[in-house]
């Protein structure tokens, strides 16, 4: 007996590290109503701590190797490499200037839509609470396309919470550890998310394929799905809030399985394979946070600022149009005239200076040349001394004193209006 | 290939390593599977701890120790993905076992020897993968053997760089 464990002694470890492997297999992995099999969505107390274990192994050198790639790079980006980094401070001040008046409106129309969903009972929620994390590390396999994240249960993060980018959704929070967190991503096999495409207003599921991209099943084949379609989340799987970005379409593949339905190919809008930061979001809400009420408030203030800038300045442009003179039709019927009803009176100089109630008519300029394509308006009419090729000084000549050539071009009272170059 | 006689087994060189070798390598493979897919932005085509496996079973030539070892990373590997925890390590506890194996029977001083071998197992251990996942559990898994072909050939890369620096490691008499 001895001599047959002894001989056998190779086979008989692997075949109880076998064993014992297949066993533990068949304890995590269970059959489902629709007779398909597959994994359990959460882990047994055993699997969990195996993977606790893991992870606290790896996450640390992970963080670590993390945080010395990212001081390097901060002391670059952050102290050696600071060339034009004021101009685009300058750039992103106008950008957030921008976005915030655009936010303004949009969240008006927001709230607006809040009171009406709430007049008919039902509540939109919104990300009322978000966390950021930075990946570091990930499954290490081709077929489960999950990521690790800096933050866990002592950031407040939970399962089945989203995970999304400024581009995009990224994922869901799988598993939390007490200072990391596992996420799935959108592209894995095993993932699920519900999603609407923006124009056909086609539901459907989210997973990821084979090669890694997600796409859209379970669709019935329609011509009208094209390349270029933005993909939208769709709020129904209680983990994304409706209307954040997925990606657009790729193009759109024949179901193998079934022969009605397609497959649609998405390009996601987040770059999944080289993120870096992501938020987690760790509340929804129907109501906004006060970080967006303030942003809101911020950008009425800005709004209403920028409303009177724009008042004021248009007020000092009607006072010089007031007060300059060149920039008065000295030809226009004074105000006192057409308040008299005497139409067609030509106004005095003194006129100009008189301020009117009625917004400045604008001015016609002195023609400079003879106009002889205007119908019905003769070249006699030109005095010749305008026909002449004047020096340019008089083009540039003070406004008072340009101001009085153009009385002997004054059409008289009675004379119709004739239309006149302005060059 | 030179195939050695059942007289010469014993003759042959067992591999010693410094302890740290044997508990850094292997912890560095897992950490680095783990981290460098990010940095190479899903181009990750390659299984360091299959590698740091078969590198050790072919050394020490022991099945036992192969198997144990290969256990142990796939096991590890499987910890940190979202599937069942076993799959990787059924793997790679067989491929740990048939390195040793074949370290016994084979010269593996040859450097073309151990590349062959490593790109030979590497798709062995996606043949159980796959087996594994469709035939005894029965999932739904999509596959593709060309990316499973580049992970085969990722692997004869990094080993044809790692083995000789790994065998400058080992203790000699």
């Amino acid at each position: 007996m001895d001599s047959f464990f002894t001989r056998y002694r190779n086979l008989l470890v692997l075949l109880v590290l076998l064993a014992a492997q297949i066993i533990g297999l068949a304890v995590q992995v269970r059959r489902t109503d629709s007779g398909r099999s597959s994994y359990d969505i959460a882990d047994g107390p055993g699997v969990r701590l195996i993977r606790l274990w893991a992870n606290a192994l790896v996450t640390p050198a992970e963080r670590l190797i993390h945080d010395a790639k990212l001081g390097v790079g901060n002391l670059w980006t952050g102290y050696l490499d600071l060339r034009h980094v004021h101009d685009q401070n300058q750039d992103l001040q106008k950008t957030i200037d921008r976005l915030r008046l655009e936010q303004a409106s949009m969240l008006e129309d927001a709230k607006q839509g809040q009171r009406l969903q709430a007049l008919l009972g039902f509540q939109e929620k919104y990300i009322y609470k978000t966390v950021v994390a930075q990946a570091i590390g990930t499954s290490g396999s081709n077929q489960s396309r999950v990521f690790y994240l800096d933050k866990g249960k002592d950031a407040g993060l939970e399962p089945d919470m989203a995970v999304i980018t400024a581009d995009g959704i990224v994922g869901k929070v799988r598993e939390v550890f007490p200072h990391s967190a596992q996420v799935l991503a959108i592209n894995d096999q095993s993932s699920g998310a519900g999603v609407i495409l923006e124009t056909t207003r086609i539901r459907g599921i989210l997973r990821g394929n084979a090669a890694g991209q997600p796409q859209v099943v379970g669709v019935m084949a329609d011509p009208r799905i094209k390349p270029g379609e933005k993909v939208l989340t769709a709020g129904g799987d209680q983990i994304f809030p409706r209307g954040l970005p997925v990606g657009v379409v790729e193009k759109v593949v024949r179901d193998p399985d079934r022969d009605s339905f397609i497959d649609v190919i998405v390009k996601p809008a987040a770059y999944l394979d080289r993120l870096d930061e992501v938020l987690v979001i760790t509340s929804t809400e129907p109501r906004f946070s006060a970080e967006q009420d303030q942003d809101v408030a911020t950008s009425e203030a800005l709004k209403g600022a920028e409303a009177a800038a724009i008042k004021e300045q248009q007020k000092a442009s009607q006072i010089m149009a007031e007060r300059l003179p060149g920039l008065t039709d000295p030809n226009a019927p004074a105000a006192g005239a057409q308040a008299t009803g005497k139409p067609g009176e030509p106004g005095t100089a003194s006129a100009v200076a008189t301020p009117v109630a009625a917004p400045p008519t604008p001015k016609l300029l002195p023609a400079q040349h003879v106009d002889r394509y205007s119908p019905g308006l003769a070249p006699a009419t030109v005095p010749a001394s305008d026909a002449k090729p004047q020096p340019r000084q008089q083009n540039a000549a003070p406004a008072g004193q340009a101001k009085q050539a153009p009385a002997k071009t004054a059409p008289k009272p009675g004379d119709p209006a004739k239309p006149r170059r302005t060059q | 290939m030179t195939v050695l006689g059942l007289s010469n087994r014993r003759e042959l060189e067992v591999r010693r390593y410094p302890i740290l070798i044997y508990a850094l390598v292997p912890l560095t493979a897992l950490v680095l599977q783990a981290w460098l897919p990010r940095l190479l932005h899903g181009y990750g085509w390659f299984d360091l701890p299959l590698v740091v496996t078969v590198y050790f079973a072919l050394g020490r030539r022991n099945p036992v120790q192969g198997t144990l070892m290969g256990a142990g990373m796939g096991l590890f590997e499987d910890a940190l993905t979202h599937h069942a925890i076993g799959v990787n390590g059924i793997a790679k506890t067989v491929a740990g076992f048939l390195a040793a194996s074949v370290g016994v029977r084979i010269d593996v001083e040859n450097h073309t020897i151990r590349l062959t071998l490593n790109f030979l197992l590497s798709l062995v251990c996606s043949g159980i993968y796959l087996f594994i996942n469709r035939i005894l559990l029965g999932l739904d898994l999509e596959w593709s053997w060309v990316t499973e072909l580049l992970k085969a050939v990722g692997n004869s890369v990094i080993a044809a760089v790692l083995f000789p620096l790994l065998d400058r490691a080992q203790i000699r008499d």
